[in-house]
This record gives structure tokens, C-alpha cells and sequence, in this order.
């Protein structure tokens, strides 16, 4: 049985945080929750993990609501992180496990193993404040399983850490989601999404514009993307319009290896292969694809996570000085 | 419904060893044992710095045929059962030189010259030269001594033989019975002065134990909030659970501390007599703890600790309240300023008149019964029913409290940025789980 979050809202004063939300993970499985930062995220997983209550809706997982289940049920990783700065690592660890009921024994020797995996195992009794935030970072996310969660949730876990870090956790991911957990996790990042996730719900304003696996979500876009290249494309100007003058097809991308093409799915893209080699083009790259996650973001929420994600910022820096 | 316990154990287990452990809190713990006891020995020491020294007089007999000693019976006037406890002792000397000794008084090496002469009626004529005030509590001590000497010399002259006279100065067969069976029964020798002073003293330790280790509490809960632990533990743990562990965690930290200045302070107090035989050779009386009975500590115990709960509970709402560490003196302020109400109500009116009706209604008040119930009993002007009921209505208080301070918490730590005021945090405890 599947966590089941159904027509959520949530209200603070006369903003509407999520406004009938809904949304439905399979377990044993990796989702993505993408949306611009204030489209109602983190309200929705603070609902989730009951810190929050919904004006109306319900959380169900496994059948049973959340406000039944046992807290140690999640593992939660805030955006805004935080530990007890001037305590160790194995105490903070060891305190936030034992809130949890998990036995100081079994605690220190998880906390081992996982400093391990994560290549910080001298970190054990260092104070938590000595530490790098990309470090800090790793110390929280330990923090948020060691209690062996069913669901774990995260938001925006890749945030504020380097390269070799992001492949850590991402390798973490895929090793608690091989032992049958579920991770519900938050990004901009739409590679992240598109490497990790099985499925994914997209926000906006509190709603859910469009969820599902990755696979029906980006087929669900009613178009597919063709790649095409061709010897000589300056033989008639830029190369391109015997392409569009094909029915359904629209140019989207120009670029030096390739141009990209919407082919609405009435149009089977191969019809643009059969006139390039009709009119003897010297085709050296053709490929069809589904839209990308952000093509199919940018045409739910009508702009880019990182654009909403500065717009946003903008009209919050202006009400502050007004 | 959760249960509260091991979660807010735990919770107050880290709160208590990181407070413990940390510098400020040594310090602290150190500094106040060091006063607790310089204050425990302070009577000893006062004594060793000269501000007990004995009251100088000379004395300058110029009249004549005085039918007894006039320093002997100066003397046992002056230093007397009469005279009041803890009042100087006298000296007197008999100078060869009067005008030396006149100047000694000027220049201040001796406090008074008593010159005693007669006048032409034959009376005694007393003159008191002083460097202190001719109208203060040495100079009537020394005319009541004066008069006691002319009333001899009367005596003498209507012809009553010495031995009579030594008769009519011994004191009173004198006992004070009071109406109340009780009050006199518990009277015993505890004077007004000590059982001022014990209530005065557990009134301040509560008080200061109130504004300290609750402002304790709510930076704790707000140093959370602004480094976003909170947001960890509120998913670990319920408000209830992180509300009573926070307080019972930094209160353990408190009753550390104040446990080592009390007890500093006791051994003090038992050094006293030893130190004062060392270097004074006569024990300092243990005056100060006289009046302390078992019944009375354990009361204080419970107030101390009911008082700290219900003041530190609301301490934590406050806290919970402010996004960063520097607003939570502007939140609290509407507490400490009940808590002052309920000191000097104590310290100005409690202590004047503990049995007067008001002062006995808000002892049923949980914000202010923690100085008023040990006040009323150092005063012995409380039942032993009314304590009992005072201290159920102290712990329903303290209940009340932590349960209406985990619904502020759990609405206020979800609130950033936003101004601590009534109609947000109306607003967040609607939206709080």
C-alpha cells in the first residue's frame, strides 16, 4: 500500500499554502516533489509528517492515517538544517536515536557504519560546529535514518553540497531504496530527478499540476522531441524549414551539434527522417525522446524552477522593504 | 495522547549535561558557593574587621560618696540582660586626666566621656560627650544606665541598705501569654527579627532561581529555534515531551547550582562557631538557622521547585516565540514582570502582615503561592491545612502551565520572522498539530 495524500489545504492567514493537493507514492520507491520554492513543498511534507494539520484532506500510509502512525514511520531531512552545534557527532546522533527508541548500542554501531560509507568516520567525536555544512549536512541526513524510517523524507537534500558529496547521498538513495524504503525527496535539480526518481508530482501554488511516473508524466506532454543533424544545414539559410514544413512539428532548440523538434503525437517523427533522406540530406544524428522533466515543468508552471525560484526571492526582498 | 516519558527524560538528560558541562555554568557554580559561604561566615568575619568593637566610654566620677561602685553598676546596666541582642558591648575606663580624656573623644579614639557630678541640690548631674549622635542608640543606652545609677543614689540617700538596692535591679518575673494556644507553643525564643530575616531569605532564592533559570529555559528554546534543531525534534518528539524534558533538564541544572551554594553556605554556617573559637575565642552563635524546622525546608523544597516549574513553563512558551536568541528578553518581560509583582508583594506586605486576607488569597495563586507559603510559615501564620492546600493548588498550577505552554510551543516554533504578537500566535496555534 502507497502513502496517499489526498486533496490537501492548508491555509496561514489569507495565503493558501496548498490548495487541494494530492499526490500518491508506491513504496519501495524514490519520488520527486518539484516545484518553486513558496508553491507549498515543505507545507506539504510538514503535513505529512503530522508537525502541521490540513484545514482539509487526509494522509494515509499503508491504509492507515498518519495521525495513527508511530513518529520512528519517518526520517525527515528540513531544507533549513540544524544540530546541536556544540556537541559531537556521536552525541547528537546518539540523542536524536534515542527520541526514536533506538538502544545506545545499536546507535553507536550504526553511526560507525555510516560515517564509514560517507568516508568521515574521524568525525565521530568531533564537535558538530568544526565540520564543513556540506559535512554537517551528511551528519543530519544520518541523523534523519538511523531509526530505520519506512519513509524518508527530504527537502531539497542535494542543496549546498559538492559534487562528490551529491554522488554519496545519491549512491545512499539507491542503497536504503534497494532495502525497501521510500524516499520523497524535493529539488530544483530536474538531472537529479530524472536519474533517481521513479515518479514524480510537479507544485504550483499549492497545486498539483501533474504526477505520476516519469514515464506517463513526460508522455503525457502529447508531443515527443526529435533530435536531428544533417551535413551542410546551411545548404537553405539556417537549415531548418523544410523541417517545419512538416505538419506538428515545431522548432524548440537551435544548437551546434543538433536542432531540437516538437513532434505532436499525431505526427510519427520518422516522417522528418523519410523527408530528410528524400530531399538526400546527410543525416549524422537522429534521436527520439520524450520532453525532459524541465520542458514538461516549463509547460505546467508556465515558467523555469530557477527563474520562479529568483522571482520569487525578488517579490520577497521587495515586501521587505516596503 | 504520547507518553511523556523516555522521550522527555532524554531531552532532559542533554539539556542537563550540556548546561552542566558548559564554562559559563562553573563559573557561575563557583561563584555563587563562594558567596553563600562568605555570607554564611559574614557575622565571624564582621567581627574580625572590628565593626562588632566594643563602645569605649570613659567615665569621671566627680561626685562624691556614691554608695555603690558607679562602674559596676553602670556596667551590668549597660551590658546587661536589658540591653538588646546583638547590641555592642560597653567598655568603661576611669581616666586619670579628664581633659585628656576629653580629647580623646574629639579626636575620636574614644567614643564618649560620661561625666558624673553632683548638683547643688545633691541630685546626680550626668554629662555625655560624644562623637557619635547625642540622640542615638548609644547615648540612650547610656542614660538609661545614668538613670538606673541616680535611682542607687536615691535609694542610698532615703537610707536603703546596699544589699536591698542590689534586690531592686535584678529583672522581672515577666512571661507574655498569647490568646492563640498554638503561638505560644511554637514561640520559643524564635524572635521577630529571625524569622523576618529566614523569610526574607527564602523569598529572594526563589525569586532569583525564577528570573535566572527561567531566562535559562527560554534562550535554550529560542538558541533551538534560530539554529533550526527545532525543526528535528519537533518531528522526533512531541511539544509536550520536549517542553517538560527542557524544563525538568535546565531545573536539575538549577537545583545543581543551587545545591552547591547552599551548601557552601551550610558548611559555612558550621564553621562559624569553629572559626569564631579560633580566632575570637568564644563560638558566633548559629543564630541565623534557628527557626529553620524540617516541615519548613520541604516546603520550601516544593515551592522552590513548583515555582520554578510554573514560571519556566511559560519561560519556554516564551522562547518559543522569538526567531532569534536577542528577542527573548523582549518576550519575557510580561513574565518577570508578574514575578516581581509576586516578590515584592511578598517582601513589602507579606512580610508586615502575612495573615491579612489578601496575602492568604494569593497564596492559592500558582504564580505567587511560591513566596508566599514559606513566608506565611516562617511567620507561622499559615495551618498546616492550608499549606497542604496551597501546595495541591501550587502543583495544579505547574500542571496547568506546562500544558498550556506546549500548545504555545507547538505553534510558536513553527513561527520565523514572524513579530511574537497575541494575533499570530493565535493564528500558529490554529495551524499547529
Amino acid at each position: 500500500m502507497s502513502l496517499v495524500v489526498e486533496s490537501i489545504t492548508k491555509r496561514f492567514g489569507r495565503v493558501t499554502a496548498l490548495d487541494g493537493a494530492s499526490f500518491s507514492v508506491e513504496p519501495g520507491r524514490i519520488f520527486g516533489l518539484l516545484g518553486a520554492n513558496g508553491a507549498g513543498k515543505t507545507t506539504a511534507m510538514r503535513i505529512v509528517l503530522d508537525i502541521l494539520r490540513p484545514d482539509a484532506g487526509s494522509v494515509t500510509w499503508q491504509g492507515r492515517s498518519n495521525l495513527d502512525l508511530p513518529r520512528r514511520t519517518w526520517g525527515y531531512l528540513p531544507e533549513e538544517r540544524g544540530l546541536y552545534t556544540r556537541m559531537t557527532v556521536m552525541d547528537v546522533l546518539r540523542f536524536f536515536a534515542a527520541l526514536y527508541g533506538v538502544p545506545e548500542a545499536t546507535a553507536t554501531a550504526l553511526v560507525g557504519e555510516w560515517l564509514e560509507r560517507f568516508r568521515v568516520p574521524d568525525y565521530r567525536d568531533r564537535r558538530v560546529e568544526e565540520l564543513s555544512k556540506g559535512n554537517q549536512q551528511k551528519i543530519q541526513f544520518i541523523a534523519a535514518i538511523l531509526h530505520d524510517p519506512d519513509v524518508l523524507i527530504m527537502d531539497e537534500p542535494f542543496t549546498g553540497l559538492d559534487p562528490v558529496n551529491v554522488g554519496l547521498l545519491k549512491e545512499a538513495f539507491l542503497a536504503m531504496r534497494d532495502r525497501g524504503k521510500t524516499l520523497i525527496f524535493s529539488t530544483h535539480q530536474m538531472e537529479t530527478v530524472e536519474e533517481l526518481c521513479e515518479s514524480i508530482a510537479i507544485v504550483d501554488r499549492g497545486r498539483v499540476v501533474v504526477s505520476g511516473t516519469l514515464r506517463d508524466v513526460r508522455r503525457a506532454m502529447g508531443r515527443q522531441v526529435v533530435r536531428l543533424a544533417v551535413d551542410g544545414q546551411s545548404a537553405d539559410g539556417d537549415g531548418t524549414g523544410w523541417v517545419t514544413e512538416i505538419p506538428g512539428v515545431r522548432l524548440t532548440r537551435r544548437g551546434q551539434d543538433f536542432h531540437e523538434y516538437a513532434v505532436d503525437t499525431q505526427t510519427d517523427p520518422a516522417r522528418i527522417l523519410q523527408a530528410a533522406l528524400a530531399r538526400g540530406e546527410r543525416v549524422t544524428h537522429f534521436e527520439i525522446a520524450d520532453p525532459s522533466l524541465e520542458e514538461v515543468f516549463i509547460e505546467h508552471v508556465g515558467r523555469r524552477a530557477v527563474d520562479e525560484e529568483q522571482h520569487h526571492l525578488a517579490d520577497a526582498s521587495a515586501g521587505a522593504t516596503s | 495522547m504520547r507518553r511523556l516519558f523516555p522521550n522527555a527524560w532524554h531531552v532532559a538528560k542533554r539539556e542537563y549535561l550540556v548546561r552542566v558541562r558548559s564554562r559559563t555554568f562553573m563559573l557561575l557554580t563557583i561563584f555563587l558557593a563562594l558567596i553563600g559561604f562568605a555570607l554564611a561566615i559574614a557575622p565571624v568575619a564582621l567581627r574580625a574587621l572590628g565593626a562588632e568593637r566594643p563602645v569605649d566610654v570613659a567615665v569621671v566620677v566627680e561626685a562624691e560618696d556614691l554608695g555603690s561602685d558607679p562602674i559596676a553598676l553602670l556596667s551590668a546596666a549597660l551590658n546587661g540582660a536589658a540591653s538588646a541582642p546583638g547590641g555592642s558591648r560597653f567598655e568603661l575606663s576611669t581616666p586619670d586626666d579628664p581633659a585628656a580624656a576629653e580629647s580623646q573623644v574629639r579626636e575620636g579614639d574614644v567614643d564618649g566621656l560620661l561625666t558624673i557630678a553632683r548638683d547643688d541640690d545633691g541630685a546626680l548631674a550626668f554629662t555625655y560627650l560624644t562623637d557619635a549622635s547625642p540622640t542615638g542608640q548609644t547615648a540612650l543606652a547610656v542614660r538609661q544606665a545614668a538613670s538606673a545609677l541616680t535611682i542607687d543614689d536615691r535609694l542610698g540617700r532615703a537610707g536603703i541598705d546596699p544589699a536591698d538596692r542590689g534586690q531592686i535591679f535584678l529583672p522581672p518575673n515577666f512571661e507574655a501569654v498569647s490568646t492563640d494556644p498554638n503561638e505560644q507553643a511554637q514561640e520559643d525564643g524564635v524572635d521577630y527579627a529571625t524569622r523576618a530575616s529566614l523569610a526574607t531569605v527564602m523569598v529572594v532564592l526563589i525569586f532569583m532561581a525564577i528570573l535566572t533559570y527561567g531566562n535559562w529555559v527560554a534562550g535554550s528554546v529560542a538558541e533551538e529555534k534560530s539554529n533550526r534543531v527545532m525543526e528535528l525534534l519537533i518531528t522526533a518528539a512531541s511539544p509536550l515531551q520536549l517542553l517538560v524534558g527542557k524544563v525538568l533538564g535546565t531545573g536539575a541544572a538549577a537545583m545543581t547550582q543551587y545545591a552547591a551554594l547552599l551548601a557552601a553556605g551550610g558548611i559555612g554556617l558550621l564553621l562559624q562557631g569553629e572559626i569564631g573559637r579560633t580566632f575570637f575565642g568564644d563560638p558566633a552563635g548559629a543564630q541565623a538557622t534557628s527557626g529553620v524546622t524540617l516541615p519548613m525546608l520541604l516546603v520550601f523544597g516544593i515551592c522552590f521547585i513548583g515555582g520554578f516549574l510554573v514560571y519556566a513553563a511559560l519561560y519556554a512558551a516564551a522562547g518559543s516565540l522569538v526567531s532569534r536568541a536577542e528577542e527573548v528578553q523582549q518576550v519575557s518581560g510580561p513574565i518577570i514582570v508578574v514575578a516581581m509583582i509576586g516578590y515584592f508583594a511578598a517582601i513589602f506586605f507579606g512580610t508586615t502582615s502575612p495573615e491579612s486576607g489578601w496575602v492568604v488569597g494569593l497564596s492559592f495563586v500558582p504564580l505567587f503561592a511560591p513566596y508566599l507559603i514559606p513566608l506565611r510559615m516562617a511567620y507561622d501564620a499559615i495551618s498546616p491545612v492550608e499549606v497542604v492546600l496551597a501546595l495541591a493548588a501550587l502543583a495544579a498550577g505547574a500542571a496547568l502551565a506546562l500544558w498550556l505552554a506546549s500548545k504555545i510551543y507547538a505553534a510558536g516554533v513553527l513561527l520565523y520572522g514572524q513579530r511574537p504578537s497575541l494575533r499570530n500566535l493565535w493564528r500558529a496555534s490554529r495551524v499547529a498539530r
